[in-house]
């Protein structure tokens, strides 16, 4: 009797698109950490509702230029992220080098001025509850600029001194839809810090 | 079904190169490089039982305390600390790792894969997982170990009324585990979505694997919602944070909210994946084709999503809204309704196939009678005015345990045995199988039965002694001698393992002829699983196969290939080459354990662990010299075909 067979020798290896695992293990890594802001967000609410005052009349409102200046940058750098993402998939190398620099380059001016409005915001997150959960979330925001900034960083160094192979343009656009989760998750936070509790300011 | 393995026993050079590219790692260096997911799973059943006898033993010790009245066994600060660890370990450091690490170690046998998506990360979870383990007991036996229960609520464990590390420790413990949880839920998904067998549509994959996936979405949508909360505590304790306290505009109950958020899926998560050993044992032993494998799939499905919906009925105690109180009451019933449809289809499926009785089936009958009686308490405290009547007696205790280990540890017991034979490549004894079985069910019903009967005459749960006449004694010793009967069940079942291990009944590769591909391979697995990739023409993928059944040629025996296929129907779709034994998961599981550790002490260390984090991790992601090369020459190769 003849053995069937299905011959798969011809299929390529780690293509850089959404069906090479790591994509899979990046939309994963996102589910989770969305969920957790998803929390953070419910703690927003849930804060909100249990106060009389909210935020206490102790803290004043936040001066908008710095915030909305550096939610503009955040912003726009993803355009540098859709670029190099774009020149992976065509696999141009030069394009790519310069995306990537382009955006980490942006998240670092990202985290001077954060740590700018961060210095002045006026109060502490001991001074309560509003205060705790505004340092929380600004700070794990913060802790995801930082690393995959630091990430990116690595990646670019290595498409320096390194040939670049399909497994990278893999990890450069993994690292770009990575990016876009980033500028995103900050913008519900921007608006439960600095517009919803200015909006209808509770016990005022 | 035999031709897939006589092919097996053909192939010989192909075989050694397969061994060779595949060999686990040696040496003690060696065994913490280790990546493969037969070694990871192994390992996470193993010390997760090793935590199940701690928890065990403190059980007994708290048994041991209230089998008479005004017992001084335990002083009441122990007792406090003893149940805290006892619950903390069985739902941490047992129940959701074992679970996990038997998908870490069938989900790829059972789709026909070489190894999990991220072997690496796989390893690291598990480093990870035992360091969060060694961190709670090590603090414990220095006289820090957490004493506020396993759900730790506020403001009983928050900084004003416990001082110290205790609460601290239980906190950040959470953060190992779960982290790790996370982890094998990433694999398990990833893997079961992209690795399987050609042929392995989803309508084709065995239940065990569906309850797998539906128990890793779960986790991670659930386990976020209580590394927050954790978080949150350690912040309020360490870092003066306000989220639970009242005083500053904190609320002690959004603790409550956020930690059931999490602990009501955690049940399902700990007894689901027990669903889908139910459903591979029973398919197995009536030797017929599951009744009803659709509605078995979408009812996993189903109860995933309502899982989500009822944690509040944890906390009917607390004051809360009519409307949210009929609401929560609603969901929680409704649970019911997938979960009895599953009992029909196995009920259905033994009817119908020929059933044979062995331990392993025994174990599935076990779990019959303990999780519907562990549902109909489970209906009584779902309606609030008996659950204000029963909250916090032992009442709960029974039920929890009813459905716990009713719904878990009996269908992982079973599972135990019945894979026993894969593992070792030889049978248990099946007399002492059924011996440790009846031991292991008297006693848990002798143990747990009683705890209604306390519930209902007014003990609380958690009090460290009572005063005699309060009608308590005797039951509580009954409940005492169960206990033992329990720990020799486990006994028993070690003992006969550590037997037939080594002189039981050779097996060979199905000695139950069962339908799922792990059963298709030899006794104990091969450390590349399968020799070719297997063409799957049916639900019960070893039945269906043809006398020709095709395989898969073309993947390179000399590099650590699997083949990647595409979701829906599991076609072909490319090859991806997994990473070799790496030291880096162990050296970034020691910076993090440094970093979370660390940071209950002094909060900068947290920050020193993530800085020493990020340089291992530039070892963990920089790829070696000759991996480079192998793709360059690969690309070129693909290069030259399409010229």
């Amino acid at each position: 009797m003849n053995q069937r067979v299905l011959d798969v020798s011809g299929l390529s290896h780690a293509p850089a698109d959404s069906r090479a695992l790591i994509w899979w293990g990046n939309l994963a890594m996102m589910a989770i950490e969305g969920t957790v802001f998803a929390m953070a967000i419910a703690t927003f609410l849930y804060l909100r509702m249990k106060n009389l005052d909210w935020p206490p009349a102790t803290v004043p409102k936040p001066d908008m230029l710095l915030p909305i200046v550096n939610l503009v940058l955040l912003i726009l750098s993803g355009l540098p992220a859709l670029m190099s993402d774009a020149a992976a998939r065509k696999e141009d190398l030069t394009a790519v080098r310069i995306g990537m620099a382009l955006f980490i380059l942006a998240g670092i001016v990202f985290l001077a001025i954060r740590f700018v409005i961060m210095a002045n915001i006026g109060y502490k997150w001991s001074d309560h509850a509003f205060g705790s959960i505004v340092w929380v979330v600004v700070g794990l925001h913060t802790f995801h600029v930082l690393a995959a900034s630091g990430e990116n960083t690595l990646l670019l160094i290595y498409l320096f001194v390194r040939p670049a192979t399909k497994k990278r343009y893999l990890d450069v656009r993994c690292a770009a839809v990575y990016w876009y989760f980033v500028i995103l998750s900050w913008l519900p936070f921007f608006f439960f810090i600095y517009v919803q509790p200015w909006m209808h300011r509770k016990g005022m | 079904m035999s031709e897939l393995v006589i092919n097996q026993s053909e192939f010989s050079t192909e075989r050694a190169t397969l061994e060779k590219t595949w060999a686990p790692a040696r040496g003690v260096i060696g065994w913490l490089t280790e990546t493969g997911h037969k070694q990871i799973g192994m390992r996470y059943i193993v010390t997760a039982f090793c935590f199940f006898v701690l928890g065990g033993i403190e059980a007994a010790l708290m048994r041991i305390q209230l089998a008479k009245a005004e017992n001084n066994f335990l002083n009441p600060d122990l007792y406090n600390q003893i149940f805290t660890m006892h619950g903390s370990t069985m739902m941490f450091l047992f129940a959701v790792p074992i679970m996990l690490g038997m998908g870490v170690y069938f989900v790829p046998l059972m789709i026909g894969t070489r190894n999990v998506a991220f072997p690496k990360l796989n390893a690291y979870g598990y480093f990870i997982y035992v360091a969060g383990g060694i961190f709670l007991y090590v603090m414990f036996f220095i006289g820090a170990g957490p004493d506020a229960g396993w759900f730790s609520y506020v403001p009983l464990s928050g900084p004003t009324f416990d001082a110290g590390k205790r609460a601290d420790t239980w906190a950040q413990m959470i953060t190992f585990t779960e982290l790790s949880g996370l982890i094998v839920a990433v694999e398990i998904a990833v893997t079961a979505f992209k690795q399987r067998a050609p042929g392995m549509s989803l309508n084709r994959i065995p239940l065990f694997v569906w309850s797998m996936v539906v128990t890793s979405i779960m986790v991670i949508f659930a386990m976020p919602a209580v590394m927050l909360d954790s978080t949150y505590l350690i912040f309020d304790r360490t870092m003066s944070m306000h989220f639970f306290n009242q005083s500053e505009g904190g609320d002690a109950l959004f603790y409550q909210h956020l930690f059931w958020f999490f602990g009501h899926p955690e049940v399902y998560i700990v007894f689901m994946p027990g669903l889908g050993f139910i459903s591979s044992i029973v398919t197995a032993f009536t030797g017929r084709k599951i009744f009803g494998y659709t509605a078995i799939v979408s009812t996993l499905v189903i109860t995933g999503f309502l899982g989500f919906s009822v944690w509040v009925h944890h906390m009917f105690a607390t004051g809360l809204p009519q409307l949210g109180q009929s609401f929560f009451t609603a969901a929680s019933l409704m649970i019911v309704i997938p979960t009895a449809v599953q009992m029909f289809c196995w009920i259905a499926t033994m009817w119908s196939g020929k059933l044979r009785v062995a331990t392993p089936m025994l174990f599935v009958f076990a779990f019959f009678l303990t999780f519907t009686i562990g549902g109909m308490s489970g209906i009584m405290v779902g309606s609030v005015p008996l659950d204000w009547q029963l909250h916090d007696t032992y009442f709960i205790v029974a039920h929890l345990h009813y459905v716990l280990i009713g719904g878990a540890i009996f269908s992982l017991f079973g599972a135990f045995y019945f894979w026993f034979p894969k593992w070792t490549g030889r049978m248990y004894d099946e007399a002492l199988g059924q011996f440790s079985f009846w031991l292991l069910l008297i006693g848990f019903n002798v143990t747990f039965f009683p705890m209604h009967i306390l519930g209902l005459r007014g003990m609380p749960r958690r009090v460290y002694t009572y005063q005699p006449g309060m009608g308590w004694e005797s039951l509580s010793r009954t409940a005492s001698i169960g206990a033992a009967l329990i720990a020799l069940g486990v006994l028993m079942m070690l003992i006969n393992f550590a037997i037939s291990r080594r002189s039981g009944v050779v097996a060979g590769a199905n000695p139950w002829n069962a339908d799922t591909l792990e059963w298709s391979i030899s006794s104990p697995p091969p450390v590349y699983n399968f020799l070719h990739i297997p063409v799957v023409s049916g639900a019960n993928a070893v039945w269906d196969a043809a006398p020709d059944q095709p395989y898969v040629t073309g993947m390179r025996f000399d590099r650590r290939e699997v083949l990647v296929t595409k979701t829906l129907d599991a076609e072909p779709d490319h090859r991806e080459e997994m990473p070799a034994h790496s030291i880096y998961p162990f050296i970034l599981a020691l910076t993090t354990t440094l970093g979370l550790a660390g940071s209950i002490f002094y909060a900068w260390w947290f920050v020193v662990g993530m800085i020493l984090t990020t340089i291992a991790g530039i070892g963990w992601f920089w790829p070696s010299k000759e991996d480079v090369r192998e793709e360059l020459r690969r690309e070129m190769a693909m290069e030259a075909v399409r010229d």
